[in-house]
């Protein structure tokens, strides 16, 4: 049997131990370890699993989500992550809907400082969810809303999304971090369209909800002050250059720490269990990457991404068109894979191409396949990429945020909140059109910032 | 996470050693914590300190590794349960099991292996590049962390197969 | 074909390394074995796992042959190290691959266990990139802080007086452009690929494109591999890597390194030779790197002081400039 042959059924069987409901992970360890051991020998796996975990494991840049994420379960213990809900119910709770839009509006400040899309909406899910079935939101909108939510964080800076696609393209990631920021601008505005559209067409589905008086809502926009400090304690120093993503991280978890012993809203109880949730989300994410590392070498070994690189190079067709159907394979893979795997596995064999078509590594806007340099394609295709990527975060069968929200709220049955999603979905799939036909964008102000 | 099953034996003796182990992994990330700080802001001072970078990864993988067996017990790896929502429990609990199993297995395999991988990090002399850490130094509580995560996934298996009955 | 081989690396397929020194190097073996050899690339660590565990990757098999850098992997190739010591290579790329061919047997081989080298190489070598300063002796560098490229490289800016930073390469335009760090010893040839023109001002190096010490690459082989191989397929592989191959892609390297350069200088970057007597003192501030090396490697029972000695002289040797 061919090598892409066997790749392709080894996606096939990994389609079918999911539906299995086998624990993504490890149907993921599974097809990527029997494939490797049926293309090569199992000796060649065995050998290679004597330092593949602890390799993968112990990537620098990839310690910024086990902190990450205790710095959101000590915020979510402290108040913070409450506080920043309550305020955006404050200024958004008076119109109808408003409290889904709160909910948008603090994942997306939660997602300014947390690099995990999972652990934004596991956050923003325990803090806004109940507050939306207690104003009477429908489960759909509700769970919805909030897994939606998530998806903000990867293009909102710091991402760890996006430190690894600088890594895989060498892409300056201060660039990167530039250019997601109005493309992640324009998600929340139109997250919050979503909603209002929402809400007049199913009427009922959202009422008017956190609507307070003067007094009520100054007191809740004052909360924010801590939060805010906090966040700018991180994000100002990753910008002002006083460290990288991981001392920032590891300041921001002292930071919220220090808040909560200030403010007493920490105990020895509460210290016990982030830790544990840290435990209980890392290990999860952990073992999936594992698995993608996995998946990956099985892939590769087998030659699918190669076979689909050399397609798309003599197919022919123009480089819009290979973006487009790069683009579609990136929606179609996100069905089955969570973001992290995605971006691991598939963009170190679509980048290539996409440089290749455009007239090579070093090629400037003047006589290029996409009429801008390579340069700039590979922030732009990176944008697009990850906007993409996230994406399969909301889509099923596998959609973590989904998987994440339904967990927090088990007497919503997963497809109702797959359909509270997918308006979301539709506006996601507006705004690459927009990315698409206006690449400056994303462009703009990473120049700006290279020229100021 | 999304797991529908009864959370697993969490307490008991299995139970509270997991748990406690999976707490010392969150007091090395607490010290990877500190480290970073230090990093930070001894640089800032004139003190700086070199090996964060090496000490980062390192403890890093230490500390996921411990929350592998606490992850398995409580049962917090993520299933796409859409397919199977309207199945039997008992279809349902053998699925369940049969990822126990492959839980055991894994364990099992990469203790194998990883033991393995202790004695050639040992016998090469690989060492990180500033502080001259071995690497193998490492292995020593991954590999008691992938044990535990083998006896965890047991437990996990035998409360499935009561499910199943 | 009779014979297929996987070799795995760490850079991206468009990187020079890539394109112009392993796929000529590749085709090369196939041309030499008529076609009875196929190798097949598999870059940016395609095959899994992380650059540092290459070398391991090549010794159990799991890869048939790797290019890595020797300073993934510190302590394991202490006396190839001396090629890397500043004032041991100077700027001569071809020289000092060829001087590491000629004392392979003699002095490197025996730590090079369960791999079958095919070839050593150097990088164009550590050129001095400064953000703001134009550092024209050791003391406008002392209390600066200067991101390592390998372990010696730590000691070299230890001995101009400055701050050693450890830091994964891709993270070094964010480090230069925040003043985490004021810049970098790391060759020019980076600079294209991390845009490091926009964060420096001041590339940095002696008179006749001397630099402070480099750093080895290998490519090799799974040791039981190469010789399971009959004669025939070990002579294609020699015969694609030898000396005429290793000045070849010592030129590769130099090109590299200039196309760095030159992008800098057209992006205003300013391009700084040292005078003789300015490099001089560069010179004498780092002699006592070569020094604590020897100290260093004797506790493994290494001569240093008989390898420094040795490796001037077939550099020497071999000098193309
Ligand atoms: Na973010
Ligand atoms: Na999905």
């Amino acid at each position: 049997m061919a090598p892409v042959t066997i790749g392709l059924l080894g996606l096939l069987a990994l389609i079918l131990l999911i539906a299995a409901r086998l624990p993504i992970g490890y149907a993921m360890i599974v097809v990527g370890a029997g494939g490797i051991a049926w293309l090569n020998g199992p000796g060649i796996l065995l050998n290679q699993l004597k330092t593949l975990a602890y390799g993968q494991f112990s990537i620098y840049d990839l310690s910024v989500v086990p902190m990450f994420i205790l710095m959101g379960a000590l915020a979510t213990r402290t108040g913070l992550s409450r506080d920043l809900f309550r305020a955006a119910n404050a200024w958004f709770g008076w119109m109808r809907g408003g409290t889904a839009m709160a909910s948008i509006a603090a994942c997306a400040g939660f997602g300014a400082v947390c690099g995990s899309s999972l652990a934004t909406a596991s956050t923003m899910g325990k803090v806004a969810l109940p507050e939306l079935r207690r104003f009477g939101y429908s489960p759909a909108l509700a769970t919805g809303s909030i897994a939606a939510g998530g998806v903000l964080g990867i293009l909102i800076p710091p991402s760890v999304a996006l430190v690894i696609y600088a890594i895989i393209v060498e892409a300056n990631i201060v660039a990167m971090f530039a250019a997601a920021l109005i493309p992640g601008l324009i998600s929340v505005g139109m997250f919050l369209v979503t909603i209002a559209i929402y809400v007049r067409v199913f009427p009922g589905s959202g009422p008017v909800g956190g609507a307070e008086d003067r007094a009520a809502f100054w007191a809740a926009t004052r909360g924010v002050i801590p939060t805010l400090i906090v966040f700018g304690i991180v994000i100002g120093g990753i910008y002002a250059g006083l460290y990288n993503p991981t001392p920032a991280a590891a300041i921001g978890v002292f930071a919220v720490l220090v808040f909560g012993l200030l403010r007493r809203t920490l105990g020895l109880r509460d210290l016990r269990d982030s830790v544990l949730e840290t435990a209980a989300t890392t290990g999860m994410i952990y073992l999936i990457l594992l698995g993608a590392e996995l998946l990956k070498i099985f892939m590769s070994r087998a030659r699918v991404p190669q076979a689909a690189a050399e397609w798309a190079v003599n197919s022919g067709l123009t480089p819009m068109a290979v973006l487009l159907i790069l683009l579609l394979a990136l929606v179609l893979l996100g069905c089955l894979m969570d973001s992290l795997s995605m971006i691991l596995l598939v963009l170190p064999f679509f980048w290539p191409v996409l440089s290749e078509i455009n007239g090579g590594l070093y090629q400037g806007a003047e006589g290029s396949g996409f009429g801008m340099s390579t340069e700039d394609l590979k922030i732009w295709f990176g944008i697009l990429a990850l906007v993409v990527v996230e994406l399969g975060l909301i889509t099923p069968p596998v959609g973590m945020n989904v998987f994440v929200i339904s967990s927090l709220a088990r007497d919503v049955p997963m497809a109702t909140t797959f359909r509270g999603v997918a308006p979301f979905f539709g506006a996601e799939i507006v705004r690459v059109a927009i990315l698409l036909s206006l690449p400056a964008l994303s462009l703009w102000l990473p120049r700006v910032i290279a020229g100021g | 996470m999304s797991d529908d099953a009864p959370p697993g034996p969490a307490d008991g003796v299995l139970g509270r050693l997991v748990t406690l182990w999976a707490l010392l992994g969150g007091g090395l990330l607490a010290g990877i914590v500190a480290v970073n700080l230090w990093a930070v802001i001894g640089g800032a001072v004139g003190i700086p300190f070199a090996g964060d970078f090496e000490l980062t990864e390192m403890g890093t993988a230490v500390a996921v590794f411990t929350f592998l067996p606490y992850c398995q017990l409580t049962r917090q790896n993520v299933t796409a349960e859409i397919f199977t929502a309207r199945a039997s429990p008992r279809l349902v609990a053998w699925l369940s099991a049969v990822g126990s199993a492959l839980a055991v297995v894994f364990g099992a395999v990469l203790l194998w292996r990883m033991s393995a991988g202790l004695m050639d990090q040992r016998s090469y002399g690989y060492a990180t590049t500033i502080l001259q850490i071995p690497v193998w130094w490492a292995f020593v509580p991954i590999l008691i962390s992938l044990g535990m995560l083998c006896l965890a996934a047991i437990a996990t298996l035998r409360n499935d197969i009561d499910g199943g009955r | 074909q009779e014979y297929s081989f996987t070799l795995h690396h760490f850079l991206g397929p468009q990187a020079p390394a890539h394109s112009q020194m392993l796929e000529p190097w590749a085709r090369q073996v196939e041309r030499n074995s008529d076609g009875r050899v196929a190798i097949e690339i598999f870059p940016s660590m395609t095959l899994g796992g992380r650059p540092t565990e290459l070398i391991q990757q090549a010794r159990d098999g799991v890869v048939d042959l790797i290019w890595t850098l020797n300073g993934y992997t510190p302590g394991l190739f202490p006396r190839t190290e001396v090629f890397e010591l500043p004032t041991v290579f100077e700027n001569d790329i071809p020289a000092t691959n060829l001087a590491m061919r000629a004392l392979f047997d003699a002095y490197l081989a025996e730590e090079y266990q369960g791999l079958e080298v095919m070839f050593l190489h150097a990088h164009a070598g550590q050129g001095i990139q400064m953000v703001d300063m134009a550092a024209r002796s050791p003391s406008d560098l002392e209390r600066t802080s200067l991101r390592i490229p390998t372990r010696t490289g730590a000691w070299v800016i230890e001995a101009l007086g400055a701050q050693p930073v450890a830091m994964p390469v891709p993270e070094l335009p964010q480090a230069l452009s925040k003043g985490v760090v004021d810049g970098a010893l790391i060759p020019w040839e980076i600079i294209p690929a991390l845009r490091i023109f926009q964060q420096t001002e001041y590339q940095i190096e002696g008179p006749n494109a001397e630099r402070l010490g480099t750093s080895v690459f290998q490519v090799s082989m799974n040791q039981s591999r190469w010789d399971d191989l009959p004669e025939d397929i070990q002579a294609a592989f020699r015969d694609a890597s030898n000396e005429e191959f290793l000045r070849q892609i010592g030129d590769v390297w130099r090109q590299a390194d200039d196309t760095g350069i030159r992008i800098a200088v057209e992006n205003g970057n300013q391009h700084l030779m040292l005078t003789a007597e300015e490099w001089a003192s560069f010179e004498d501030a780092v002699a006592p790197v070569v020094e604590r090396w020897q100290d260093e490697v004797s506790g493994s029972d290494i001569d240093g002081e008989a390898l420094v000695e040795a490796a001037r002289q077939a550099i020497a040797d071999n000098a193309t400039r």
